[in-house]
């Protein structure tokens, strides 16, 4: 049977031999997978909030506030790293008009809010770990009375010694920011793969640098924010700005120390996300939780800008020593590398991103032996977490700056040394997972060069000594689709047909400006069931849907819209029968198109779509379903980082082209070529969006953004003003993208994953061009003019 | 963080009398024109005041008048009014210039040109402007009217000329024909941003000599300054890209720039030359000159 060519299966049907094998989503996947024609499928329709938003009717949390709700106001550490002697609210609460002060103490369930470790408190608790950590929560009836008596909460410190470099950190047992891991290391891994000694022995040439990354903010237009009304629905309701309903519902719940089920979590629109409120959206959602349920009022919480930048989780910022080595053919023997991140105060999900560093510090590419060490290093700083990529664009930048060195030394074209070493299925990845098929990246590079002009410019530039000087650089990239190693991961979603024909799908999916509950899954789903978009309504970010992941690592459109795709598929599969007993015909004869049911090739035998919604009803066909799917995976070996890491890779590549004033060191970006080979392409206008976002968001921190502590770890550019982002007058004229379909097997329709992708490469990518333009490998970001400035005059590249 | 604005008592002014009444009878106050500055430095509590006169409504504040010699702008027009005024691109484009790359449209359809010389930033983008343009400010208060060259207007980091009970009134810009101005400002994006420096320049050129230079800068000092070395090595000399290249070296004797977030002193001295050489160049090319 088809359903055995992809390999492993553990889904096994409980009852009804013939129902189960037609509603087993393996088959349903599969036969979805190898459609032909599509009636909204691969197409550029328009989303389903597109006028909402462009009327500016769209809500978002703090559209729900009322007046009359309880406002809640963080109190922030002023010392980096502290123990608390004690917290006196007297004060505060002789405030006028302040109901509560909330912290640590108060909190009725487990103060433990750490995803990948138990490191962290919602509420500092003992000792504060950076300056910025909450500590306190005033309640007030309004918010002037709240950011009054939030100025009175008086904290006694004991200041400790702090850490704030990494690599000091890393060696230094007398400061230890948390004491009981008895280093400063929070988390360590390791890949091993066949014999780095061996493999540099048989290297002709070397290359062997330093390179280091910097923090960024998300910037997310709309700041976090929550809402919690106690007793609505019969539960806390929490209306909250986070990535993952479900994650929320949870985090609360063991806040509060009830039961899940007691909760309710609501994600309405949401103004960005890009991973930040994957991590801050869920703890955001508990401190509004913990007003309410210790209140008993509707309680509203929203960071300022500056709250939110010095206390929610930032980019990673790295320092990445690489060493490589290829032979004089062209091909890459081995890579010896260590990483290490600087994870701040508390790990997050700092674990989950270096084993994503670890895997992916090869770039695409096939490599006999390596060596990874990767270093999860705290210091006394706002913490790590998640961002658009995830510990990924750091790493590819030092692998591909890599690949340019080695490409120089050797005397080959930076993209034809690509080619020769680029995986394609049959090669084998880093931690020795065998890539059975979606690995389309070759091809997707060799249209990219040709559409740039790769080879021209790329000997034209490079040469001037003017003032001005061009250069054209690629980065290419891959990206793990799912969650690493043999973490778990599945999808769901719940769809029902009402009588009238109209559908509803319910997700937990949310809608953060990406556009997958309102777009692909629309489609999805109309395209799977036959039934008119206009019909089909996605209700998403609710906790009240299956648990079917989070909305991150671009899962939204792929793993996370596998659950409509296997709900619709099985009420059609019912509506196949029932419409081929109506029209006395085989169910696999039966077509569903534009409210149209009719056998195919015969248009005289036709009901409509509302008829058959009718018949089922009347009949006993039962028109809800839900589709859970659980991801198979292979067997990984942490101890050596050896074995199957991710069940597909997404590819991503980009070609950026530069003009480096060398007297000012300002860097101009005149134009970016995306290529992707991220499976099929549901939507190409949704697609193009990510992309364009993409690439500015990744250009904005390879240019400008930057992050300044003072050496109290104190963050001097919280606001606006000093923190830079690009504006329209900024942006490069981005190229249309390339895309290669390769279709991944448990896809829907073959879809792999967008929404981080074209960030991946643009740090390799403007760094590469830059380098070529002047001449001078840039090893370190942010490529600020300041910078750019200081390394032309270093190498006294102009008079 | 400091979102909690103190409370301060709070005036309005419909007329410049009305203004001047209040100010001079208010001790510790602020003026309110945009508020875009103040609003935000109330914010941070850069300031503590007990009262706030707001005169952003006064109307007889809000012109661009050509008198033939000489442009006179109300203290209170808006930076947006400046940029699209015919009467600014014809005689003082370099003014034009420099307002339309500062703030974003938004902030410029609410900031006054006289908010922002009274706020007396270091990084004010219509000081250098002004400075080489000779402008003059007239100052007024219940006693009468003064004028104040721009030059002698800003004291320090927000500290100007204005005496406590006066008001800015209006800034007075004479035009002079045949002159080249240009400004030109480096910030960290191509637009909303300070400057990390901004430099205006004014050439006039008589037989191929330069018979006038005027060279101005911000967020390089305590307050935007004149580059008078630079000026003088110039003046009577042969229009040439040595030259130029020379003098421009020499603004570094009038400035004093800071290390800060946005960039190091280093730099900003650097950048001075670079920016300083590049608008006399422009300078020039706008009466036609290349070099």
């Amino acid at each position: 049977m088809i359903r055995f060519i992809f390999g492993r299966r553990n889904y096994y049907p409980s009852s009804g031999e013939i129902m189960a094998s037609m509603e087993d989503p393996y088959v349903l996947i599969d036969k979805w997978l190898r459609a032909k024609e599509f009636i909204v499928v691969g197409k550029g329709v328009a989303r389903a909030d597109a006028l909402e938003k462009a009327l500016g009717k769209a809500k978002y949390v703090e559209d729900y506030f009322q007046s009359g709700f309880l406002f809640i106001k963080q109190v922030l550490s002023t010392e980096p790293h502290a123990k608390i002697k004690g917290i006196n609210v007297e004060e505060a609460l002789r405030k006028p008009k302040v109901v509560k002060v909330i912290t640590a103490s108060d909190i009725p369930g487990e103060n433990q809010v750490g995803y990948a470790l138990p490191d962290q408190p919602l509420l500092a608790e003992g000792k504060v770990r950076f300056h910025g950590e909450v500590v306190a929560l005033v309640v007030a009836e309004d918010i002037d009375a709240a950011l009054e008596a939030s100025e009175f909460v008086r904290i006694n410190y004991e200041p400790l010694p702090h850490i704030l470099d990494p690599l000091e950190a890393l060696q230094r047992k007398d400061v230890l920011v948390h004491e009981e891991v008895g280093s400063n290391i929070a988390f360590r891994t390791r890949i091993r793969k066949g014999n780095v000694e061996e493999g540099f022995s048989k290297a002709d040439v070397i290359v062997e640098n330093e390179y280091r990354t910097h923090h960024q903010d998300h910037l997310y237009l709309e700041p976090e924010g929550a809402l919690a009304i106690p007793g609505l629905d019969g539960r806390l309701t929490v209306i909250t700005a986070a990535q993952y309903p479900h994650l929320a519902q949870s985090i609360i719940a063991r806040v509060l120390g009830v039961p899940a089920s007691d909760i309710k979590v609501i994600v309405p629109y949401m103004g960005g996300g890009f991973g930040g409120k994957d991590d801050e959206g869920p703890l955001t959602a508990a401190k509004a939780a913990l007003a309410a349920y210790l209140t008993g009022q509707p309680s509203f919480i929203l960071y300022t800008r500056e709250e939110s930048m010095r206390s929610h989780p930032k980019r990673e910022a790295t320092i990445i020593k690489y060493k490589s080595g290829a032979s004089r053919d062209g091909k890459l023997t081995a890579i010896d590398v260590t990483i290490v991140h600087d994870t701040g105060a508390y790990a997050n999900r700092g674990p989950f991103i270096l084993w994503r560093a670890t895997v992916h510090a090869s770039g695409p590419y096939h490599i006999p032996h390596a060596k990874v060490d990767g270093y999860c290093v705290y210091t006394n700083k706002v913490y790590q977490g998640s961002f658009r990529g995830f510990g990924n664009p750091s790493v590819q930048f030092a692998a591909e700056a890599q690949m340019d060195e080695l490409a120089r030394k050797l005397g080959i074209d930076p993209v034809e040394f690509r080619l020769r070493n680029m995986l394609r299925p049959g090669l084998t990845t880093i931690t020795n997972q065998l890539l059975d098929h979606s690995a389309g990246i070759a091809d997707a590079v060799e249209q990219l060069a040709k559409v740039s002009g790769w080879y021209s410019k790329r000997r034209e530039y490079g040469v001037s000594t003017g003032r001005f000087r061009r250069g054209i650089g690629i980065g290419v990239a891959w990206h793990g689709i799912s969650t690493s190693r043999g973490v778990p991961d599945w999808s769901n979603a719940y769809i029902k047909i009402d009588k009238d024909g109209s559908v509803t799908a319910f997700t937990g999916i949310v809608e953060m400006g990406q556009g997958s509950p309102t777009s692909s899954h629309r489609q999805i789903v109309a395209e799977v069931l036959g039934a008119p978009i206009e019909k089909i309504k996605v209700t998403f970010g609710t906790s009240d849907a299956p648990d079917g992941g989070a909305t991150h690592a671009s899962r939204g459109t792929s793993i996370g819209a596998i659950g409509v795709l296997v709900a619709a598929a099985k009420i059609r599969e019912r509506l196949n029968k029932l419409a081929s007993e109506l029209l006395n015909c085989s169910p696999d004869e039966v077509v569903i198109k534009e409210g149209k049911v009719y056998v195919r090739g015969d248009i005289e035998r036709t009901i409509t779509w509302e008829e058959l919604i009718k018949h089922a009803y009347s009949r006993g066909v039962d028109l809800s379903a839900t589709g859970y799917f659980f991801l198979p995976k292979g067997k990984f070996d942490d101890t050596v980082g050896q074995g199957q890491a991710y069940p597909a890779f997404s590819y991503v590549a980009m070609i950026a082209e530069v003009e480096v004033d060398t007297e000012t060191g300002k860097v101009r970006v005149l134009k970016v070529w995306p290529a992707l080979a991220a499976g099929r392409i549901i939507n190409p206008q949704q697609v193009e969006g990510q992309i364009e976002g993409a690439a500015v968001q990744g250009m904005g921190y390879v240019l400008m953004e930057q992050l300044v502590f003072d050496d109290k770890g104190r963050l001097l550019n919280p606001d606006l003003t000093d923190y830079v982002v690009p504006t329209a007058l900024d942006v490069p004229e981005i190229a249309k993208p390339v895309y290669v379909e390769d279709l991944f097997k448990y896809g829907p329709f073959g879809a792999k994953g967008v929404g981080e992708m074209a960030l991946i490469p643009a740090p390799a990518a403007i760094a590469n061009a830059v380098s070529h333009a002047l001449g001078v490998r840039i090893t370190k970001l942010p490529i600020t003019p300041e910078a750019v400035y200081f390394e032309v005059k270093k190498h006294g590249l102009i008079k | 963080m400091f979102y909690r604005i103190p409370k301060f008592n709070y005036y309005r002014a419909s007329t410049l009398d009305e203004a001047l009444d209040l100010v001079s009878s208010l001790n510790d106050f602020k003026v309110l024109a945009g508020g875009t500055d103040l609003v935000i430095d109330l914010k941070v509590r850069r300031y503590t005041v007990k009262n706030v006169v707001d005169i952003s409504r006064i109307k007889e504040l809000d012109y661009i008048a050509d008198d033939g010699d000489r442009v006179r702008i109300g203290a209170l027009t808006k930076l947006q009014s400046i940029a699209d005024s015919p009467i600014i691109r014809e005689k003082v484009p370099v003014l034009a210039d420099a307002v339309r790359e500062m703030a974003s449209w938004q902030i410029r359809n609410i900031a006054t040109i006289g908010g922002n010389l009274c706020n007396a930033s270091p990084a004010a983008d219509t000081a250098p402007p002004l400075y080489v343009l000779n402008a003059t400010l007239r100052l007024v208060s219940k006693e009468g009217e003064r004028e104040v060259p721009i030059a002698e207007f800003f004291l320090g980091p927000r500290k100007t000329a204005l005496r406590s009970k006066e008001l800015l009134k209006e800034i007075v810009i004479p035009h002079e024909p045949g002159c080249g101005a240009s400004f030109l400002k480096l910030g960290r994006r191509n637009s909303f941003t300070l400057s990390v420096v901004a430099v205006a320049t004014l050439v006039k050129v008589v037989e191929n000599k330069f018979a006038d230079v005027r060279i101005a800068l911000n967020s390089v000092a305590p307050t935007p300054v004149r580059a008078r070395k630079a000026e003088e090595y110039l003046k009577g000399k042969e229009v040439s890209l040595d030259n130029i290249t020379e003098a421009a070296k020499l603004v570094l004797h009038d400035i004093s720039p800071i290390s800060d977030v946005r960039a190091s002193a280093e730099y900003r001295k650097d950048m001075s030359v670079v920016l300083t050489r590049d608008s006399l160049i422009k300078s020039l090319e706008r009466i036609g000159i290349k070099v």
